[in-house]
């Protein structure tokens, strides 16, 4: 079972490396950098909608500030791409923290709507800021190789999966993560931090998210607040991560290359596509959370039966039976 | 007499107006069976949740192997060797039972296979290793208490802080977990219990602490205890005094 997911992935990740090599359609690159990307986003956003619980509706505001920060560094400080890239993440990261100060105190619906307004307000400095070029958005640099974006993204994308699959489903952090989910109260009483812990999820959810901002804007080579820092990324997220299943990390991306796909081939055959798309994206969440409550990939794969029970010890089962024939009667509750 | 492991200092816990814990102390022995009874209301849970760092005391402070740990946080008492369990019980719903211990065996075994073969050994002591891959949601009452008393053990405390464990067993579970509690004593550790049904409290406690209404009424062994009139007018009202 394990063996042959590892298989798949070894295919998978195969393919992905070579595909440039047989096709040459700079669209059909394009679309497919674009997919890689979107299962960057929603990986990210699964460590702290997923595996800690708290939904944040503010993640494209930190794919907008990796954006912004790639954009103003290399055009106004005029850095290299290469050295702008890192700081794109750790801006997101910087932020996530200060936001996560007085929001992660918030619970359910409070923290949505908290992170909502929180990036409602950074695409308005973005859109009066001179540094932002405003409405006007700002243009990069143009490095036009689709193939040089499309490794990028991929071994950017594919280092988040395996750092973000080591740390949430191999080492301790990942349960410790889910017992915050579960229950703040009880994992405190276990020795387990809640602030700290909430902290450090949000801001590992924000750092590979301000990444690939930086990567999509030299990528695009122009940036706006409505394209980086726009309801969208945060809506896409949401529906991909909660249709493809949460806190699973495998079904975020199958989630993600779902709905991108599904968005590829309906912006191809429908010109009038962005209001039907949205009214579809907000059906779909309405559909996952009520029917598949579990998304597509806990529905479909069920989880493995556990660790196996080492070896027992000699010592042998009390004996209950005996035990309740001395018992005096109950006495009621 | 050796220094006690716990003292309590004329603790006390107001809510607003509502003064639920009043002036209590007392103190526990390393290696006792201390139970903490009182009618309903009588702030016991209360004065659990101060012990345990969920609520910081209104005035006075506990004493926990002569540092003061009023108002410190729970996760780091967790770390001193304060385990605890809920009345109202806390499982991680979506997880399995091996994975609710684990996270509590964390605190001493930072590695995960470490951690995760601690936690069978007490779900073994335990009596819920059958039950390990099953989520924590599945479990019958008696299961999810004994998840509790599971996942405190799993911090491997000196002392041990159970409320209302038996409660809502049927004979046969609240035997097993009386011999369980019993078993632990027999380990060595120290235990303060909360519980309502008086044949398993009476049995087990070595002293008694008697709150009604927040204030401390009694206190001595079971047998003196259950003589006090004070205990008895409380529970049994006015007359019966």
């Amino acid at each position: 079972m394990k063996n042959r997911g590892a298989t798949i992935l070894a295919i998978i990740g195969a393919a992905l490396l070579i595909l440039p090599l047989v096709v040459h359609d700079t669209f059909v690159l394009r679309v497919l950098t674009e997919g890689v990307m979107w299962i960057g986003l929603a990986i990210a956003f699964d460590v702290i909608a997923g595996y800690t619980g708290y939904l944040n509706f503010g993640h494209g505001a930190f794919f907008g500030i990796g954006a912004y920060t790639i954009g103003i560094l290399m055009m106004q400080a005029h850095l290299p791409f290469w050295a702008a890239l890192p700081a794109g993440g750790v801006a997101a990261g910087i932020v996530a923290l200060i936001a996560g100060i007085p929001t992660l105190r918030l619970k359910g619906a409070y923290f949505a709507i908290a992170t909502w307004a929180l990036s409602r307000a950074i695409q308005q400095l973005a859109l009066n800021m001179e540094m932002t070029g405003g409405p006007d958005g700002m243009r990069l640099e143009a490095f036009l190789n689709p193939q040089f974006f499309y490794y990028l993204m991929l071994i950017t994308v594919g280092a988040t999966f395996a750092i973000l699959w080591y740390l949430l489903e191999r080492a301790p952090f990942g349960l410790k993560l889910k017992a915050i989910r579960e229950d703040e109260e009880g994992a405190k009483a276990l020795g387990l931090n809640p602030t700290k812990l909430k902290m450090q999820s949000f801001i590992l959810s924000a750092l590979p998210t301000g990444i690939l901002g930086g990567i999509y804007a030299y990528w695009i080579t122009f940036i706006d607040p409505s394209s980086t820092l726009g309801d969208l990324v945060s809506d896409q997220a949401v529906v991909m991560v909660v249709f493809g299943g949460m806190g699973t990390l495998f079904g975020p991306a199958l989630g993600a290359i779902l709905i991108f796909a599904f968005k590829t081939i309906f912006w191809a055959y429908l010109s009038d596509f962005q209001l039907l798309y949205l009214i579809i994206l907000g059906a779909l969440i309405a559909i996952s959370v009520i029917f598949i409550p579990n998304g597509l990939w806990g529905t479909l794969v069920k989880r493995k039966a556990g660790a196996t029970r080492p070896e027992q010890k000699a010592e042998p089962a009390s004996e209950p039976a005996a035990l309740s024939a001395v018992a005096a009667p109950e006495e009621g509750n | 007499m050796a220094e006690p492991i716990l003292k309590v200092n004329s603790v006390t816990k107001c809510f607003g107006g509502l003064t639920a814990v009043d002036d209590v102390s007392f103190s526990v022995e390393k290696g006792e069976i201390v139970g903490l009874i009182g009618p309903n209301g009588a702030g016991k849970t209360t004065l659990f949740n101060v012990i345990s760092g969920y609520y910081a005391p209104t005035k006075g402070n506990v004493i926990f192997q002569g540092n003061d740990i009023s108002g410190k946080p729970p996760y780091d008492l967790a770390g001193v060797g304060i385990g605890r369990t809920f009345q109202v019980v806390k499982p991680f719903a979506g997880l399995t039972v091996l994975e609710n211990v684990t996270i509590a065996s964390f605190l001493k075994h930072p590695k995960k296979a470490d951690a995760e073969r601690h936690a069978w050994q007490v779900l073994e002591t335990t009596g819920l290793a059958d039950r390990a891959n099953v989520s924590a949601a599945g479990l019958t009452l008696a299961g999810r208490k004994r998840l509790e008393i599971s996942k405190a053990l799993a911090l491997e405390p000196s002392f041990l802080l159970l409320d209302e464990v038996v409660a809502g067993l049927n004979p046969t579970e609240a035997d097993r977990t009386v011999e369980l509690i019993m078993k632990l004593k027999a380990q060595g550790l120290t235990i303060l219990i909360v519980e309502h049904i008086m044949r398993v409290i009476m049995n087990i406690s070595d002293r008694l602490v008697v709150l009604n209404f927040g204030k401390k009424i009694a206190e001595g062994t079971p047998s003196e205890v259950s003589s006090d009139p004070h205990v008895v007018q409380a529970y049994f009202g006015e007359e019966a005094a």
